[in-house]
């Protein structure tokens, strides 16, 4: 594997995409969105509310063995911080769909399947020509949202809650891998689709594992333990694996000119 | 440089290409023609090691399709039927992309680059994106990116197709450029005037390879070439006297002009101008008629077809 030829193609695939206008807005809307908007919305109003909540009234996902309006205020950052996996999924989707749909339905696939790279440098190309702005836009949307929060709850907590131990999870281990496995479903979508569009749309699927995850964090049937979050990570590498794999079987020069619809 | 051998491809059970076995020398144009879904673009796709065989093999610059995909597709260049550029990148970009793709080195790929963009008149245009181009412009700049890496073979499929006259004479012209840098082209047409023009030999194709050879000799093979002879005035004992002659098949006339069916023009034709000038006519000039070739690939297409 040539790594020069894996960058070129990462290079002029972020290249290309930055002039669709969905995808620049994708890249300015969903940090603003989740570093600001959520913690004004979300966390701020209790941080600022008069009363705290009584204990029997805290909802599930409040930290334990703290004061009740810490405990709320502290569970809404952990909701916030797991919100941030939306990121790494639903970038992807848009700029993996311009990439490999859009060259699909230009008919610019040909040319670049006609030069000596490899099929599977060229979907290390195309994966990392998507997995780069979306880490980037994750870690910088990461360190605006640490600020914020930690602006917003210094007061309460005399110390800066973020970063902590969950953050650091989501930013260094579920946003590359979710990131990875949008990618790779990203591939597999894009073999089956010929409008960009529907590509956005069925590769935002791949945020739905993680609505799980959400949903049974915020209806307290999983706790954020250690256990739950090593359990989760070793899942999404699995699915990302599968997937990947997946990926590397649908991108073949050959599927690509004659089975690609 | 280019040698088939029984090359097949089957799509679920449809033959697209049926054992084709012919060779291409070093530094020939060579046209492939033949009907929509011939298998034209197949055949090139196989030869590109885009795709692999069913059956069969070919060996392009003395490499098996089957085992040599990289090095082949380093040696080789390909213009597919649409230019496929990235519109939103500069012309100079996007050939900078693919050279790189290529492993061209630094100074030569600019050098390369730029020798291009000037050869194709369009230097000046080198920092705009290609999708604010013409049609014509665009297909230069593919021609231009096929060629960034001076590949020793060069497919070109439909190179003139949905470019304006003018275009394509560039094009045509550009082609016939490369030809004395001893670049091996395969071009597959529908053109067959283009074909006529630009191939030292062209392969006919409906799946199953129909003829192979110049053509011109095709053409005789078959016996469809005209000969225009230009008179100062036609005589029907001009006529009388070329229709005797060995060798001619019909003659028709047009205006002060004799439409003469040759076998073998080679040999016919100086006996046509003595006929014409024994019977007192004047010749202004002779020549074939234009799109010989397209009355031989009617036919073997149709012969074909028919089995």
């Amino acid at each position: 594997m040539r790594a020069d030829r894996i960058w070129e193609i990462a290079r002029k695939d972020m290249a290309s995409v930055q002039r669709y206008r969905y995808v620049r807005l994708g890249l300015i809307l969903m940090p603003l969105i989740f570093a600001v908007f959520i913690p004004l919305v979300l966390i701020y109003p209790v941080v600022a509310g008069e009363e705290a909540p009584k204990d029997n009234e805290l909802p599930p996902f409040a930290r334990p063995g703290m004061p009740s309006k810490e405990a709320m205020v502290a569970g809404l950052i952990d909701m916030a911080t797991l919100m941030f996996m939306v990121i790494p999924a639903a970038i992807p989707s848009t700029i993996a769909s311009y990439t490999l749909v859009g060259e699909k339905v230009n008919r610019q696939l040909e040319p670049l399947l006609a030069t000596p790279t490899t099929d599977l440098e060229l979907l290390m190309g195309k994966c990392m020509g998507a997995f780069i702005p979306t880490m980037l836009t994750t870690v910088a949307s990461f360190v605006v949202f640490i600020l914020v929060v930690d602006f917003l709850t210094l007061p309460l907590f005399g110390h800066m809650i973020l970063p902590n131990l969950l953050s650091a999870v989501v930013l260094l281990v579920y946003a590359p891998l979710i990131s990875l496995l949008s990618i790779s479903w990203c591939v597999f979508i894009s073999s089956k689709v010929t409008d960009i569009r529907a590509a956005v749309q069925l590769g935002a699927l791949g945020v739905l594992p993680l609505m799980a995850f959400y949903v049974l964090f915020v209806g307290g049937i999983l706790s954020l333990e250690s256990l739950t979050l090593v359990a989760f990570a070793l899942v999404l590498i699995s699915a990302s694996a599968g997937l990947f794999a997946l990926g590397k079987v649908t991108f073949q020069r050959e599927k690509i000119l004659t089975r690609w619809t | 440089m280019i040698r088939l051998e029984r090359l097949t491809k089957e799509f679920d059970g449809l033959t697209a290409v049926d054992g084709l076995t012919f060779e291409v020398e070093e530094g020939e144009i060579f046209g492939l023609l033949g009907p929509n879904g011939a298998g034209k673009t197949t055949t090139v796709r196989m030869l590109c090691c885009l795709i692999k065989p069913t059956a069969g093999t070919a060996f392009v610059g003395g490499l098996d399709v089957r085992k040599d995909a990289i090095e082949i597709r380093e040696m080789c260049g390909l213009l597919p039927e649409a230019p496929g550029l990235y519109g939103e990148l500069s012309a100079y970009r996007n050939l900078e992309f693919y050279a790189k793709l290529y492993g061209v080195p630094r100074s030569k790929r600019e050098e390369n680059i730029k020798k291009l963009l000037k050869m194709l008149d369009l230097w000046d245009r080198k920092d705009d994106p290609v999708g604010t181009f013409s049609k014509g412009m665009q297909q230069k700049i593919a021609i231009a990116r096929s060629m960034v890496h001076e590949p020793r073979v060069l497919f070109l499929d439909e190179p003139t197709a949905a470019i304006s006259p003018e275009a394509a004479k560039v094009v045509r012209d550009f082609i016939l450029e490369l030809k004395h840098e001893r670049c091996t082209i395969f071009l597959c047409t529908h053109n067959l005037d283009e074909a006529e023009r630009l191939c030292d030999r062209v392969a006919i194709l409906n799946s199953r390879l129909i003829a192979v050879g110049s053509p011109s000799e095709l053409e005789k093979s078959l016996g469809l070439g005209k000969t225009e002879v230009h008179l100062e005035r036609v005589s029907e004992e001009i006529v009388r006297a070329v229709e005797k002659l060995d060798g001619v098949r019909d003659v028709e006339v047009s205006g002060n002009k004799l439409l003469v069916g040759v076998r073998d023009p080679d040999e016919v034709n100086p006996l046509i101008v003595e006929t014409v000038v024994g019977h007192g006519g004047r010749v202004r000039y002779v020549t074939r008629t234009p799109h010989a070739l397209e009355e031989t690939y009617l036919k073997l297409v149709r012969e074909g077809e028919s089995g």
